[in-house]
């Protein structure tokens, strides 16, 4: 039972421990708890409840708004609503003994303690030990070792209790500075926030109807936000902040649904495309052999910026780095490119003869970044050109996609048809998760935390890879045979996951519950791979062998936004100056 | 003992022996006049400088056994300037037992500052910083012989750390730093024990020297 704080060991743990009955539960009012004498300063609960649902006590209900008054400022306001209503906020006696701890008035307080006369033993004699802990932690704080001596040998030891943190206590005597027993003791020094934090360990010990917990409405308010929050369905806004006069929901046009723009400038099918970091770049990648760069510009506009050019073979595979400013281009060929995204030159080839890469991924440093492909390695590469690392070996089958977790920590890849391969750099361990079918695609969260997968079998699978591999949802309704389709992780809170799908449609589902929420046609081909904005969270992209890549928007942008778009004459203005019916911007039949 | 005695009745053990065994005990535990009496008496051939390195080693034991345990140290650095130096066990045995006796004289001033200045460095290490805590703890105690570790006031503890320091010395001055008799008594000890888990009901018995005694 050693203490892990300057101030004792958490109470509730002792609690449990050595006495039952010391907490009052839950509900009780204070008449219950006191005795008879004391009973006439503070009202009966007399049963009378409140709230729609009669889940409300009156009394406790007055007691929590005079505290938050209280603690708002109003002192005025605390102490007529104390008359008015006739609950007082807490006993004097109580009020005496939270002013004596603030003081570091030690003797006096426990002198009140010991008035509080319906506490049992036990709980005035852990509530003393806390009190002259801090007693003893303040003098020798001070450097008056001697009476913290003193107050060990006299007051605390007596008591009797938790010899453990007694024999600690002792050893901290040796404490040569300050700073060295604020290190050991885990002592926050003889400042006001160190007595405040005994006082709400005090109160922990302390039936809760006696001392109120500090700020209670404040957390039962933030409590009920909460839960808001997590049931909002369609939940995908960059506001932080709930409004407390109405129930948080979002609607469903919270979602991109609309297309804002088709993006023509493709000449053969976009296999790939991603948004970069910042939000602001677009790059896409395309079986004609070139990758394209892509800038939002105001109003979520985008306009397209450098073609890039110089693959031999279907550019299969973008990434950018950390900080945007380069972008790795791979396509079904030995060569992998960086390219200067600003200037839309090629700064490097990397080659590798017989190798054809499918898939990069950077370090976050921007210094390095790691590719694999069909010729069953993974190398680790600088951007001079030189080979780091490689990982080769029999037991490496072909590599289809590559990620590295945000800090840096972690490599995921798909190996062979069926294995996630989860390698710690660090500790260069690594763990495998066996999926049921041939996979096609990984995607990685932000947080480095989830996984994403999308399988042969139709399904979009989930995995929680922090500690060990969980499996968390499946989410399906898309069509996927054996082309490769991605899907990634969208929207505030990444709370949605979005896919494509072999028959032309975008599909985006609520990542909590696993629900099927839009559909989304458009494409008149497979659409193999989304984006969303990670800054943007009502901005998506997606990309397909119809040759375009459609970029998508709230319903309510369309009007305001951008007038020449959306259904009223069904003329859509293209990138490349050409229009297009768009007899198909219909609502999603879901 | 348990073993029929004509296992062992032709086993001879010479005299000259026995005399050896009986004199390294008394020398070890410092009994002098007594040491002396018994070469005298049974004959034995005098090695030279026993009784020196008793009158030396004597003084210091009981030092330790009273308590004075700085003035044990002096006499121990003047014979053997890097005993304690080379010998960390003894050195924080010696010097905890020093607090100790500061605090038993209820001296906590000057306890706590003989601690801060001798015993932190102990500190920094692993083996020594359980015991040294259980040390420091005392000072938590108004009645330490109360205390949870109360045996460190005792005289027994006293005991040890003197007959610590006692080895260290007849080993620093490459003499046997254990009495034959020990030995041999451990020997058979381990002897019995091995045959015994060997042979189980067939065996000899464990052997205890409290048995032995008595019959």
């Amino acid at each position: 039972m050693g203490g892990d704080n300057g101030v004792g060991p958490p109470p509730l743990k002792r609690l449990k421990l050595s006495i039952p009955t010391a907490k009052a539960v839950p509900g009780d009012s204070l008449v219950t708890i006191l005795a008879p004498p004391m009973a006439k300063d503070m009202p009966a609960d007399d049963g009378v409840t409140i709230g729609s649902r009669g889940q409300i006590r009156k009394l406790e209900f007055v007691r929590i708004i005079t505290q938050a008054l209280s603690s708002l400022g109003y002192k005025h306001a605390a102490t007529a609503l104390e008359e008015e209503s006739g609950v007082p906020l807490q006993l004097p006696v109580v009020s005496d003994f939270r002013r004596e701890i603030l003081a570091g008035l030690w003797d006096e307080s426990i002198t009140t303690l010991h008035k509080i006369t319906w506490l049992d033993d036990e709980t005035v004699k852990l509530a003393s030990f806390l009190i002259l802990q801090q007693k003893f932690l303040e003098f020798l704080d001070s450097g008056d070792t001697s009476s913290a001596l003193k107050t060990l040998r006299s007051e605390i030891s007596l008591l009797g209790i938790n010899t453990h943190r007694v024999h600690e206590l002792a050893s901290f005597v040796m404490c040569p500075s300050r700073e060295a027993l604020s290190e050991r003791a885990d002592w926050r020094g003889a400042n006001p926030d160190s007595r405040v934090c005994l006082l709400e360990q005090l109160q922990n010990l302390l039936p809760p109807a006696l001392m109120i917990p500090e700020n209670r409405l404040e957390h039962l308010v933030e409590q009920a936000l909460e839960v808001q929050r997590k049931s909002c369905l369609f939940h995908n806004s960059s506001e932080h902040l709930l409004s407390l006069y109405t129930d948080h929901r979002c609607s469903r046009d919270q979602i991109p649904t609309r297309t804002l723009q088709v993006l023509e400038a493709h000449e053969n099918e976009v296999w790939f495309l991603q948004f970069s970091h910042n939000g602001r770049y677009l790059a896409s990648a395309s079986k004609d052999l070139t990758a394209i760069l892509w800038e939002v510009v105001e109003d979520g506009l985008v306009k397209l910026r450098h073609i890039l050019r110089g693959h031999q073979k279907a550019v299969s595979f973008v990434a950018w780095s950390p900080d945007d400013t380069m972008l790795l281009t791979c396509g079904n060929e030995e060569n992998v490119k960086l390219w200067d995204t600003s200037t839309g030159e090629c700064r490097h080839t990397f080659n590798k003869p017989n190798s054809c890469f499918t898939s990069c991924a950077w370090f976050p440093d921007g210094n390095r970044f790691v590719s694999g492909g069909g010729d069953k390695s993974i190398y680790m590469w600088d951007l001079e050109g030189q080979e780091l690392e490689s990982w080769k070996g029999a037991r490496m089958p072909r590599i289809n996609d590559l990620a590295i977790t945000v800090d840096g920590s972690h490599m995921v890849s798909i190996c062979g048809d069926k294995d996630i391969r989860i390698y710690n750099l660090e500790e260069k361990s690594e763990r495998v998760i066996e999926e049921e079918k041939p996979i096609t695609s990984l995607s990685v969260s932000k947080d480095g935390r989830y996984l994403l997968v999308n399988l042969v079998s139709q399904e979009i699978h989930l995995w929680d890879i922090a500690v060990s591999s969980k499996l968390l949802f499946k989410y399906r309704g898309h069509r996927q045979g054996r082309y490769v389709i991605r899907s990634c992780f969208g929207g505030s809170d990444h709370a949605f996951i979005v896919s494509g799908s072999e028959d032309s449609q975008v599909y985006i589902w609520h990542r909590q519950n696993g629900e099927l929420l839009e559909v989304l046609p458009g494409h008149s081909g497979t659409v193999n791979s989304v984006s969303w904005n990670p800054v943007n969270p009502h901005m998506f992209a997606s990309a397909s062998d119809d040759h375009t890549i459609r970029i998508w928007g709230l319903t309510t942008n369309i009007d305001q936004k951008n007038p020449n778009v959306g259904a009223a004459n069904g003329i859509d203005h293209l990138e490349n100056g050409g229009t297009r019916e768009l007899l198909e911007n219909l609502k999603p039949f879901y | 003992m348990d073993l029929d005695p004509q296992e062992y009745d032709n086993l001879k053990v010479s005299d000259s022996e026995v005399l050896k065994i009986v004199l390294s005990y008394l020398v070890h535990n410092c009994f002098k006049e007594t040491a002396e009496t018994f070469i005298a008496c049974s004959g034995m051939k005098r090695t030279a400088d026993c009784s020196v390195d008793i009158d030396k080693r004597k003084p210091i034991y009981n030092h330790v056994l009273e308590g004075n345990v700085l003035k044990a140290i002096e006499l121990t650095n003047e014979l053997a300037v890097d005993l304690l130096s080379t010998n960390q066990d003894v050195h924080f045995d010696l010097l905890t037992l020093h607090f100790v006796e500061l605090v038993r004289a209820k001296d906590c001033a000057g306890a706590l500052e003989f601690a801060q200045k001798e015993l932190r460095p102990f500190g920094k290490q692993d083996c020594y910083r359980e015991k040294l805590q259980d040390c420091i703890a005392l000072l938590a105690y108004e009645e330490p012989e109360k205390s949870p570790m109360f045996f460190l006031l005792s005289m027994d503890h006293r005991q040890s750390v003197a007959d610590s320091l006692n080895c260290a010395i007849l080993a620093h001055a490459h003499l046997p730093s254990y009495t034959s008799m020990e030995r041999l008594l451990q020997h058979t000890t381990v002897v019995r024990q091995r045959l015994n888990q060997e042979l189980g009901k067939d065996g000899p018995p464990v052997f205890t020297l409290k048995a032995y005694l008595k019959g």
